[in-house]
């Protein structure tokens, strides 16, 4: 900030000088003042001007500090700042980010806003980072592969659960050029955007999501490749697209009133190992997905699909996965 | 401070890390404690964004033989690799695609429901196995889940290693951080697999996740061990304007093209048989001299010049079937139908050749020549070195499940055999790094860490590019010499325990900063072109002085620079051709 701001103070006090200069001049030339006179005159003008520069400088630079550091317990912090030094980068708009953080101390949500500008092509994440880097170092997400294939940063904006870095921000605004950004529900929550994952890990490895193979040591030593058509592959390949970010659990009804509910991921993943004609699990996987807090669980609000930002469509899995239960049971494993 | 004892510690969830976790608990019958300790949550390393696939002879008797992809490696380093090591990996690879195979990875399937394989750049032949344009993060999900029903060994996810301790040039253990809580935390053990991964993120432009700050090479750095031909930095031909993300190789392995702004395909011009399946070095050359032609095209919101990769002419069903992500991903960020239009791409920062120095087992070196004992090397961070001067495309996961596996048992065998260490002088050194970072916690007043990060990005984007010039190198070094001092007073300003990325973020920074010096130093003094590393003033591969390895050493706060000899087996040195 302050090449810029001191360039401007410059540019204005040029504007106000320049003139004061003619005025004196004038005056002295008029009223026909000895030239020492103008000079003083001059001299104090000077000193006047060049004071009220140094003192604008020192309460800018004063007040970097804090507003780069707004963590105050519990308030409602709003920071007018933009993102690249007071200029609006060619082709932004100006954008109101409003971040819903938990306190871990407080456990209560401080609503923070930033204002920054962003061109067409800024995701959400790049403005939560930029926000993070620039603006305020306390504010905490996930983040790591920025191109929606690692699952960190799963996260609801304007109420849709998103993946912050594929979500354009600009689509997402509101009428007021707002966008509104909390962690997930249906998981408990550490710290601002960042969530607990302990929970929604342990149901995922309850399904024994691996392929299973009656012959470890075969299976281990991979001597032979398996046969496998491209239709087999298909019958189970939209279903391993999953990247385990939890936006179908944040969406699920039923996840957020039963928690021993096992969830649309963990069941997308039964069908998934189910599926695969490698493996040799198929009936006790059946027989474990058989009951309430399995797959007899799920309420079919086709939520968990809808939020998937990969396209595994858990709903189906599961509602697949309650039809073969019903009548293949026995063919398989 | 905790303190855990484990008899392997690996740092880092890749797929490197995974490999050697899996392989070492089957080694050792499921009797060793083992540790998997990752600065994320385990399953979302930056491996999930490999791409292409896999390479490795499957099908003999096609025209495809094991000698055959160790030449196209050995040509593709420019001759800089250890033949021996790369006659290790093109006999294991197949080996371990099958393994993939095995614990889950859809690989994509011929009509006859076999493997099959794509064209991949600088391979003679297909040899690329894969899983559509997802191969990385097929992999990641298999290992993970079969990991999981390993009952000794025990997934850390977000912690975050602050040190490697040694005991007299022996491992010791990991000192590390849990985010959720700031709690510190001493792992014990006498066998460490360090998996963490390259250090793309020294560029600003750069294909790698946010986490790929070589945090493993820089603690293994300053523990002593030795670090090899770090000035090789492999730019990709094509990362996606403005964000650098990676649009794969395989889009010019399935007949993608490459076009300057009157529409032609250059590469016509610079590697007349291969045209866009060149090796990565050549054609980011190409595409930066076509640009310095002026026949590049201008992004208005960034600034950045480009050429475009076409698949117009490509059927619609094959992208869908073999480049999903991709399209999805052009349609996600920029709006762009692959089908439709071209895709605005430039050569970006995407994997570094160099890394901790180890021999072929994949076992670390301190200087000189003695063994780091009890610490390996696998992956990226490794240079073991099969990739000399530039790597393959899709080499790098045949690379790290190969050596993942070995030093996996290497590593076991180790741990079943060693000696405890001293505990007491254990606890010693990890209190003191307890203090470091209680007092970094502690500094009031300095230097701004990501304004440190966006310097040190914008000197290695502009002065450690694709072409590298003596003097900007120069300028280069200065730079970095001035960050790495206020690396010394760097301030956190977020003081809280729970999940504090800020602090993450500093020591990262301190880390990145530490290896582009060493980048920049081998850089600088390598006066030939090879591989990846152009030298405007030297134009030509000097095999007489320059055909060594870059050996770097932390001196106190200075670099001492050493080299070894290449190890030739049966390809002797020719001229690279394509």
């Amino acid at each position: 900030m302050s090449r810029d701001s001191r360039f401007m103070i410059f540019l204005y006090a040029g504007m106000v000088l320049v003139p004061l200069f003619l005025f004196l001049y004038l005056i002295s030339a008029v009223a026909h003042l000895p030239y020492e006179t103008f000079m003083l005159g001059l001299a104090a003008v000077w000193m006047i001007i060049f004071g009220a520069v140094g003192s604008v400088e020192i309460y800018m630079h004063g007040r970097e500090p804090e507003e780069r550091m707004p963590l105050i317990a519990g308030e409602r912090v709003n920071m007018g700042l933009d993102s690249e030094r007071g200029r609006r980068p060619k082709g932004a708009e100006q954008v109101n980010v409003r971040i819903r953080r938990f306190n871990p101390e407080t456990k209560k949500f401080d609503e923070y806003s930033y204002r920054v500008y962003e061109d067409r092509l800024a995701t959400v994440l790049d403005t939560l980072l930029k926000i993070k880097s620039v603006h305020d170092n306390t504010l905490s997400m996930r983040y790591s592969c920025r191109m929606g294939i690692c699952g960190s940063c799963g996260m609801v904006a304007n109420g849709k659960p998103i993946l912050a870095c594929e979500t354009n921000l600009l689509s997402q605004l509101d009428e007021s050029k707002s966008i509104t950004v909390e962690p997930m529900r249906g998981h408990p929550i550490l710290k601002d955007l960042v969530t607990d994952f302990d929970q929604f890990f342990e149901k995922h490895a309850s399904v024994e999501p691996h392929l299973y193979r009656k012959d470890k040591e075969e299976q281990y030593s991979a001597e032979s490749a398996y046969r496998q058509t491209k239709e087999q592959v298909n019958s189970f390949l939209p279903y391993s697209y999953c990247i385990m970010c939890g936006l179908c659990m944040d969406a699920c009804p039923v996840v957020n009133s039963n928690t021993e509910f096992v969830g649309p991921q963990a069941l997308s993943q039964v069908y998934r190992y189910y599926k695969d004609s490698r493996d040799q699990n198929g009936k006790r996987r059946l027989l474990d997905a058989d009951n309430l807090h399995g797959a007899w669980g799920c309420e079919f609000s086709g939520s968990c699909s809808k939020a998937c930002p990969k396209g595994v469509d858990p709903a189906s899995a599961i509602q697949l996965l309650k039809a073969s239960i019903i009548s293949d049971f026995g063919e398989k494993g | 401070m905790e303190i855990l004892r484990y008899d392997i510690a690996i740092l880092g969830s890749g797929i490197g890390g995974f490999t050697s976790a899996i392989h070492a608990s089957h080694h050792s019958k499921g009797r060793l404690r083992i540790a998997v300790v990752s600065k994320l949550h385990a399953m979302r390393s930056h491996s999930v964004s490999a791409e292409g696939g896999i390479s490795g002879v499957l099908y003999h008797g096609k025209g495809d033989s094991e000698s055959l992809h160790a030449y196209d490696t050995i040509k593709g380093s420019d001759y800089l690799a250890d033949q021996d090591a790369v006659e290790l990996l093109v006999r294991n690879a197949p080996k371990e695609i099958k393994f993939f195979e095995h614990i889950g990875v859809p690989w994509n399937r011929s009509e006859d429901a076999v493997i099959q394989q794509r064209a991949f750049g600088g391979m003679s032949i297909p040899r690329t196995v894969f899983a559509a344009d997802k191969t990385g993060f097929f992999m990641m999900r298999a290992l993970y889940d079969y990991t999981l029903q390993l009952k000794n060994v025990d997934i850390f996810h977000e912690n975050f290693a602050t040190a490697i301790l040694m005991n007299k040039g022996r491992a010791a253990g990991i000192f590390m951080m849990d985010l959720a809580t700031r709690e510190m935390k001493l792992i014990e053990a006498n066998s460490i697999i360090i998996a963490t991964g390259g250090f793309s993120k020294v560029y600003g432009f750069t294909t790698t996740s946010h986490s790929t700050t070589g945090d493993g090479i820089a603690l293994a750095y300053r523990a002593g061990i030795s670090l090899k031909d770090m000035e090789f930095v492999q730019f990709h031909p094509t990362g996606l304007i403005p964000s650098g993300i990676l649009i794969t190789e395989a889009a010019r392995g399935e007949g993608g093209y490459l076009r300057n702004s009157d529409g032609r395909r250059f590469m016509e011009d610079y590697a007349k048989s291969h045209m866009e399946l060149a090796p990565r070095d050549i054609i980011s050359r190409a595409i930066m001299t076509e640009i310095g032609k002026g026949n590049g095209v201008l992004h208005a919101e960034s600034g950045l010049e480009h050429v475009w990769l076409d698949l117009r002419h490509l059927d619609r069903a094959k992208i869908d079937e073999r480049l999903p992500m991709i399209k999805d991903i052009t349609i996600k960020m920029l709006g762009i139908d692959p089908s439709e239009e071209q895709i605005p791409v430039r050569p970006v920062a995407h994997f570094t050749m160099g890394g901790i120095n180890t021999d072929i087992h994949g076992h670390a070196m301190l200087n000189g020549k003695k063994h780091a004992d009890g610490v390996w090397a696998v992956g990226e961070c490794g240079c073991v070195s099969v990739h000399g001067a530039n790597r393959l495309g899709s080499n790098s996961l045949s690379q790290c499940s190969v050596w993942g596996r070995i030093a996996g048992i290497e590593a076991a065998k180790n741990a079943m055999s060693a000696r405890r260490n001293d505990a007491k002088a254990l606890h010693a050194q990890a209190e003191d790094e307890e203090m470091r970072i209680t007092e970094l916690l502690d500094r009031e007043t300095g230097s701004d860490p990501y304004e440190i990060r966006k310097e040190l990005n914008h000197l290695m984007d502009s002065l450690v590019y694709v072409y590298r010039k003596t003097n900007e190198l120069k300028r280069a070094k200065k730079g970095i010499e001035r960050l790495r001092k206020e690396c010394d007073s760097i301030v956190v300003n977020d003081k809280s325990s729970v999940f504090n990325t800020n602090l993450r973020d500093a020591l990262e920074t301190s880390n990145l900063v530490e290896l582009a010096a060493v980048v920049v130093e081998g850089a600088l003094r390598r006066k030939e072109s090879r591989g990846a590393h152009a030298m405007v003033e030297y134009p030509k591969r000097d095999d007489k002085r320059w055909l060594r390895h870059t050996i770097a050493a932390k001196k106190g706060k200075g670099i001492s620079v050493s080299y070894s000899p290449v190890k030739i087996t049966k390809w002797q040195p020719q001229e690279r051709k394509y």
